[in-house]
């Protein structure tokens, strides 16, 4: 038995961005449903998903029957990636472009998806949604190697990096899955702008409802742009066959919402019962206000919620509540209390409702629940937002700074390098008293070691000074040790060396002492961090002692060689003046010049073709030199 | 290469922070691989002895890149990368052995730059010494011109030759 498929897709610029660099194909009469999301910058990225699109498009078209699904979608992509590749090799401004994809073919019952970068492919069955594609991140592969925990992915710097892509390569690694699918089976395939910017939660409670799927395309969308909206937002959905509506979403749907919406008077008097008018958040309303505002809204967004078989409603009021409150600053704790407040009215009227008819209370009961959870995960975006314009504001800051600092004007090049940015360090805290204990057993073990280096005293001082170093709070230690340790010393190979020999040994010495001192390998772990961060900073400050020594060398060369061009310039014109005046000299005593010539040269013109030559030149010194 | 150094060269991007700066060749790359390197062959190396290093911070100091630069990098691979071991490694032994391999290539860039820099204050106080040579005679040289002068001067306002 075939299945009645039916796709709805739709792409929207984001509210951040200018361009749509996402592309997409909904083709019921071939089964082809993708979506790509280009990259590459420079109105690149649009270049490449469309490109791709086409030749995926055109290539599936033209194949379609010849090959096998699976090996259909593969050689399209691989043709779409050589394409992308070959137009980013003729044009320099199109150097590094490429695209992801996720692409969805249908044959009868069967599906078959492919993809290449981090779009993906979602299922929902029976309930359940499940995602059938793994990022092609590195840190999707970091995690995979262990080198990071999962829950260290969405935090992480490169969590939008890809591994793989179309067009990096003229062919493409491509992942291919396939699947049975089901009556009411539902696929989603979307671009990271969908669920980089609503959470999982959400996206499983839009693609869950029962609404029609174009509708459900639009409250996806919608649910990335409250989220921020900070890329191109791509979704496609896909119904295979009539969805089965649970019957538990019938009863709610039917009789739940009515059954709340009878008792949305009884919530507001539980609300007030309960305080929620006294909470901060309603601090400039009246409370009746309050309560028909908050309360009223929350009973409203509970209704609508059952009525569609969603929690997205109550999601988008907590959502604007927390917005609205933490973006004028307010705390979290008084948002909490008052989420717990609302659910505690709502307790009230279950208890109430479950007098009446038990089963509807439980069914109401585990529907609000489940709305609940998502509304604290909605608050929690509204947090996690908040924190990332603080770290995007001291990224900026930080730049500027950096920038500021690399402005040298005696430079060769204004910028020869790419800045490199400062790494935000806190100011060192005193160690704790494991890790102080630890450190001073290295220390004592360090300096009973036999030095490798002839300077046994230096070697011993140096020990000393990283010991204070790596105990002490304060970043300005290691400078002032460094001129201690500097002292007079010869600014020659031979004169500094010593020093970096006695860093070297003591360095040697002291990782030596962790290992072998007793303790918890935590504490010498903590212990080791300290003392490789004082060696890094010892030998920092002593290379910066030398650099500033050696300057005013560089300097004398300077004013020297300016001295040595001046007085050369003053030879020079001297000489041209001795040459004239010899010229002139010489022209006095020629006999063959015109009268009028003498003592007139450069005002009276030869009438010669040629200058007069220098004849009978008096032999001097200057002359012969 | 080792599996620690594998690790750690997975970090790379993490470590140079090549997103926000931009380049996939960021200047403190020499340092990063480096200090793979140097896990790579099992902490083994002879101080100062990677040649590999001392050409790249050599060749930087060649295009114009004050060793203040340089030194400033070195000093933020330390602390990134301490940063993602710390994060990424657990067991305690490898953070150990990544830290140890961080300090020594920063040191060593330390000791390196150092030398660089009174190799270079000996040859400016040698190319000061040929200065002021060649300003002795010069201004030998100059004294010479000016008696030149005077004398010629003399002899064409007193035109007793003509």
């Amino acid at each position: 038995m075939t299945l009645a498929i039916a796709g709805y897709g739709d792409s929207h610029v984001g509210a951040v961005r200018d361009t749509n660099e996402d592309a997409l194909i909904v083709d019921g009469k071939w089964g082809l449903y993708a979506v790509l999301d280009g990259m590459g910058g420079a109105s690149a990225g649009d270049v490449a998903s469309t490109k791709a699109r086409d030749v995926i498009h055109e290539y599936v078209r033209a194949r379609r029957g010849a090959l096998a699904p699976r090996q259909l979608l593969e050689a399209a992509i691989n043709a779409a990636s050589a394409a992308v590749h070959g137009e980013a090799q003729r044009r320099r401004d199109r150097r590094g472009m490429g695209t992801t994809v996720v692409a969805c073919l249908i044959d009868g019952r069967r599906a078959t998806i492919a993809h290449v970068g981090d779009s993906r492919a979602y299922l929902l069955r029976d309930g359940r949604l499940h995602r059938l594609t793994n990022d092609h991140t590195i840190v999707a592969e970091l995690v995979a190697r262990g080198a990071i925990k999962p829950e260290e992915a969405d935090r992480h710097a490169y969590k939008n990096v890809l591994s793989r892509n179309l067009g990096a390569k003229a062919t493409a690694a491509v992942d291919v899955n396939e699947l049975e699918l089901a009556p009411g089976d539902r696929l989603m395939l979307c671009s990271d702008g969908l669920y980089g910017y609503a959470s999982s939660e959400a996206l499983h409670q839009l693609i869950a409802s029962t609404d029609a799927g174009a509708d459900v395309v639009r409250d996806l969308i919608e649910a990335a742009l409250r989220g921020g909206g900070g890329d191109n937002v791509t979704a496609i959905l896909i119904d295979a066959g009539a969805q089965a509506v649970p019957r538990a979403t019938v009863v709610l749907q039917t009789s739940g919402a009515g059954a709340w919406w009878a008792r949305r008077e009884r919530l507001l008097a539980a609300a007030r019962a309960y305080g929620v008018h006294r909470s901060p958040l309603c601090a400039m309303l009246p409370p009746d206000d309050a309560i028909a505002l908050v309360a009223g809204n929350f009973a409203d967004a509970v209704y609508h919620d059952l009525e569609k078989g969603t929690s997205v409603n109550v999601w988008t009021f907590v959502e604007n509540l927390a917005a609205g409150w933490l973006g004028r600053g307010g705390a979290w704790p008084p948002l909490r209390d008052l989420l717990d407040g609302l659910a505690r009215s709502a307790d009230a009227v279950i208890r109430e409702l479950r007098a009446e008819d038990a089963a509807l209370a439980g069914l109401i009961e585990g529907a609000l629940a489940r709305a609940m959870v998502n509304a604290e995960t909605a608050a929690g975006g509204v947090l996690a937002l908040r924190l990332r314009a603080v770290e995007a504001e001291l990224v900026r800051r930080d730049a500027e700074r950096s920038r500021a600092q690399a402005e040298v004007t005696s430079k060769f090049i204004d910028q020869p390098t790419v800045p490199f940015m400062r790494a935000v360090e806190a100011p060192p805290e005193p160690p704790a008293p494991d890790v102080a204990q630890l450190l001073e057993g290295a220390r004592r073990r360090a300096l009973g070691r036999p030095a490798a280096t002839q300077d046994r005293a230096l070697f011993a001082r140096t020990v000393e000074h990283i010991h204070r170093i790596a105990t002490s709070s304060s970043e300005a230690e290691a400078a002032v040790i460094a001129r201690e340790l500097f002292d007079v010393r010869s600014l020659d190979e031979a004169g500094v060396t010593p020093l970096y020999d006695a860093l070297d040994a003591a360095r040697a010495a002291h990782v030596d002492a962790v290992r072998a001192v007793p303790g918890a390998m935590a504490g010498k772990v903590a212990a080791l961090r300290r003392l490789a961060a004082a060696y890094q900073r010892l030998s920092s400050a002593i290379t910066g002692l030398v650099v500033e020594a050696v300057a005013p060398s560089a300097e004398a060369l300077r004013t020297a060689a300016a001295a040595t061009a001046e007085l050369r310039a003053q030879v020079a014109k001297n000489e041209q003046r001795v040459a004239d005046l010899e010229r002139k000299f010489a022209t006095i005593i020629d006999d063959d010049l015109p009268a009028g010539m003498r003592f007139d040269l450069g005002l009276d013109k030869p009438r010669r073709a040629e200058p007069p030559p220098l004849p009978r030149r008096r032999p001097s010194k200057e002359t012969q030199r | 290469m080792t599996e620690l150094g594998e690790r750690i060269a997975v970090l790379r991007d993490e470590v140079l922070d090549v997103v926000a700066g931009g380049s996939e060749d960021a200047p403190a790359v020499a340092i990063f691989d480096a200090i793979v390197r140097t896990l790579s062959a099992g902490l083994d190396t002879a101080l100062g002895l990677d040649l590999t290093l001392h050409d790249a911070v050599a060749r930087r100091l060649a295009w114009g890149d004050s060793e203040q630069l340089i030194l400033d990098d070195a000093d933020r691979v330390f602390a990134r990368l301490a940063k993602a071991a710390q994060r990424a490694l657990r067991d305690p032994d490898e953070e150990m052995l990544v830290l140890e391999a961080a300090a020594d290539v920063v040191c060593s860039t330390g000791r390196i730059l150092g030398l660089a820099a009174v190799g270079r204050a000996s040859r400016d106080r040698a190319a000061t010494l040929r200065e002021e040579l060649a300003q002795r005679r010069l201004r030998e040289a100059l004294e010479e011109q000016a008696g030149n002068l005077r004398r010629l001067k003399e002899e064409i306002a007193s035109n007793d030759f003509q």
